[in-house]
């Protein structure tokens, strides 16, 4: 699978990502790099720990990581999420639940995308 | 008018970019190990990368390497302390404004923007961000700082070679005054080292006085020619061994007005703040707070603060040295006797300030050289100029004597 491949499966945007990243490898780098990054994990614990203030941070982390890799799909779900999480402005627990649901089915499609392209590389 | 012709020298000259060799250092602090990483390769190859992952960290870093770091990337939201907190410590500690901050985040809404801004920070970097363009700001923000800090090593030298060749030359015309009254040299050194301690105390402890860094160094030297009008008086009465007379004494007592004179009759640099500061604390330095000194009988605060407080460091050093008519008395007897008024009255305020300075007046007056303008000082001075936005160091001076002006 190439990176632009990758992108396609995961529904990112390759051009974007491209003109924004010095090279090819660095992005290509970073996108490997995407998988030891652990603010899913900590968005999953903390929600389930009820702990919505470090939930709130892990969305805004993965969005931002998201937005930065170009990764469009999951940038979106979780940029959502970011913003019903955020302090002051917090949704009822079942609309949270349900965004939650979204980023992690987006978030699991990209992380096995990414692997199978680390496997090829 | 000096300062501004050495702001133009320093424009003129050559060779103010950035130093080629010094590899700087950048903090960047983010709690995305992937965010630090990627900005980190973005960066690397120009510069000495230090990170951090929190608010907290980040201090303690700033703590660590100070001004070693050159710039820092700063994100807004983070476990533990956030960016604006981080915004919120340096402006506390005023290192804001010496290693700039560029904030990077995704959060874009104009209301993060504008207080980050007014927090002070120097760029605003979005997310998703461009590496090129990530490069470029902080290029360069480093140039601006260089070039701004370099600017401000020029003015703040120049500065303190204006102040030292402006003392040198007070600290001469004051020697050969004493040198004719066969005085050992200390006591100008002393009324000048107690004048820059008691103001600094009186300006801690009100602001009634508003007397900035500057101004306090400026009367401190001007203190050093209190007594110039000495040298109009007959050898006979100035070096007489033993007390004087009545009518010696009338005599002895006119060189604070003769002194003024001298001063102020000096036909060029009429506006010089020094020459106004120091003709007035020739004129008024044997006034008393109660009304009853002389020249002219002032009362109060009609006494520029200046004077009052070269007048309480003349009485103080009179009485802890050796005169022809009497012995040393120790600090703490010197202090007392003023305290207790058998020495002239004096502003309250400043009797404070000296029964408050314990020790400090003893071990200023140990050191027996004068005081070196500590680059520490002048740094200050500079620092004061600048925020004042002063075009020229006249400004400050002239409020200075407005408030000494109104009992001419």
């Amino acid at each position: 699978m190439t990176l632009k491949e990758l992108y396609k499966e995961i529904e990112g945007d390759y051009d974007d990502v491209m003109s924004r990243l010095p090279s090819d490898s660095l992005i290509k780098k970073f996108v490997i790099k995407f998988l030891d990054d652990k603010s899913f994990e900590l968005l999953q614990s903390s929600l389930e720990g009820k702990n919505l203030e470090t939930a709130f941070r892990a969305a805004h982390t993965l969005k931002g990581v998201c937005q930065n890799l170009s990764f469009t799909k999951l940038y979106k779900s979780s940029e959502t999420l970011t913003n019903f999480l955020r302090p002051g402005q917090i949704q009822e627990e079942d609309v949270i639940q349900n965004q939650f649901a979204v980023v992690k089915q987006d978030y699991s499609k990209t992380a096995s995308a990414i692997k199978e392209f680390a496997q090829d590389d | 008018m000096s300062l501004h012709r050495s702001l133009i020298t320093v424009v003129n000259l050559e060779g103010i970019g950035v130093s080629e060799n010094k590899i700087e250092k950048i903090l960047i602090v983010d709690d995305s190990e992937m965010n630090r990483a990627m900005l980190t390769a973005i960066l690397d190859k120009r510069y000495e990368i230090l990170e951090a992952e929190n608010g907290e960290a980040a201090l303690v870093a700033l703590k660590e390497h100070g001004v070693d770091i050159s710039l820092v990337l700063l994100d807004i939201v983070m476990p533990k302390m956030d960016g604006f907190e981080v915004l919120a410590v340096m402006n506390e500690t005023h290192i804001i404004e010496k290693i700039p901050v560029i904030m990077i985040s995704a959060e874009n809404g104009t209301s993060h923007i504008k207080r980050a801004y007014d927090l002070g920070v120097s760029d605003y970097i979005s997310r998703p961000f461009d590496a090129e363009v990530v490069q470029k700001r902080v290029n360069n923000t480093l140039m601006l700082y260089a070039k701004q800090k370099r600017l401000v090593e020029m003015v703040t030298d120049q500065i303190y070679e204006k102040q030292k060749s402006n003392s040198i030359l007070v600290n001469i015309l004051s020697h050969v005054v004493e040198f004719r009254n066969g005085e050992s040299g200390m006591h100008i050194l002393h009324v000048n080292t107690l004048t820059h301690l008691l103001l600094k105390l009186i300006c801690k402890k009100t602001d009634k006085y508003k007397l900035s860094e500057a101004e306090i160094d400026l009367i401190s030297m001007a203190s050093s020619l209190h007594d110039i009008g000495k040298i109009a008086i007959p050898d006979n009465i100035l070096n007489k061994p033993g007390r004087l007379t009545k009518e010696e004494f009338e005599v002895m007592k006119t060189h604070s007005a003769i002194g003024y004179s001298l001063i102020e009759e000096v036909p060029y640099n009429k506006d010089e703040p020094l020459l106004k500061i120091s003709s007035e604390i020739c004129r008024w330095h044997h006034e008393r707070y109660d009304g009853r000194g002389y020249p002219d009988g002032l009362k109060g605060d009609e006494i520029p603060i200046y004077a009052q407080v070269v007048s309480l460091a003349d009485v103080y050093d009179a009485l802890t040295s050796e005169r022809v008519y009497k012995s040393a008395y120790s600090h703490e007897k010197a202090i007392e006797m003023i305290l207790n008024g058998e020495c002239g009255a004096f502003n309250p305020i400043l009797l404070e300030c000296l029964k408050e300075s314990g020790d400090l007046i003893r071990e200023e007056l140990k050191v027996k050289s004068f005081r070196e303008f500590d680059k520490g000082e002048i740094v200050r001075i500079t620092d004061e100029m600048l925020k004042v936005d002063l075009a020229n160091d006249d400004d400050s001076t002239v409020m200075l004597l407005h408030r000494g002006k109104d009992i001419v």
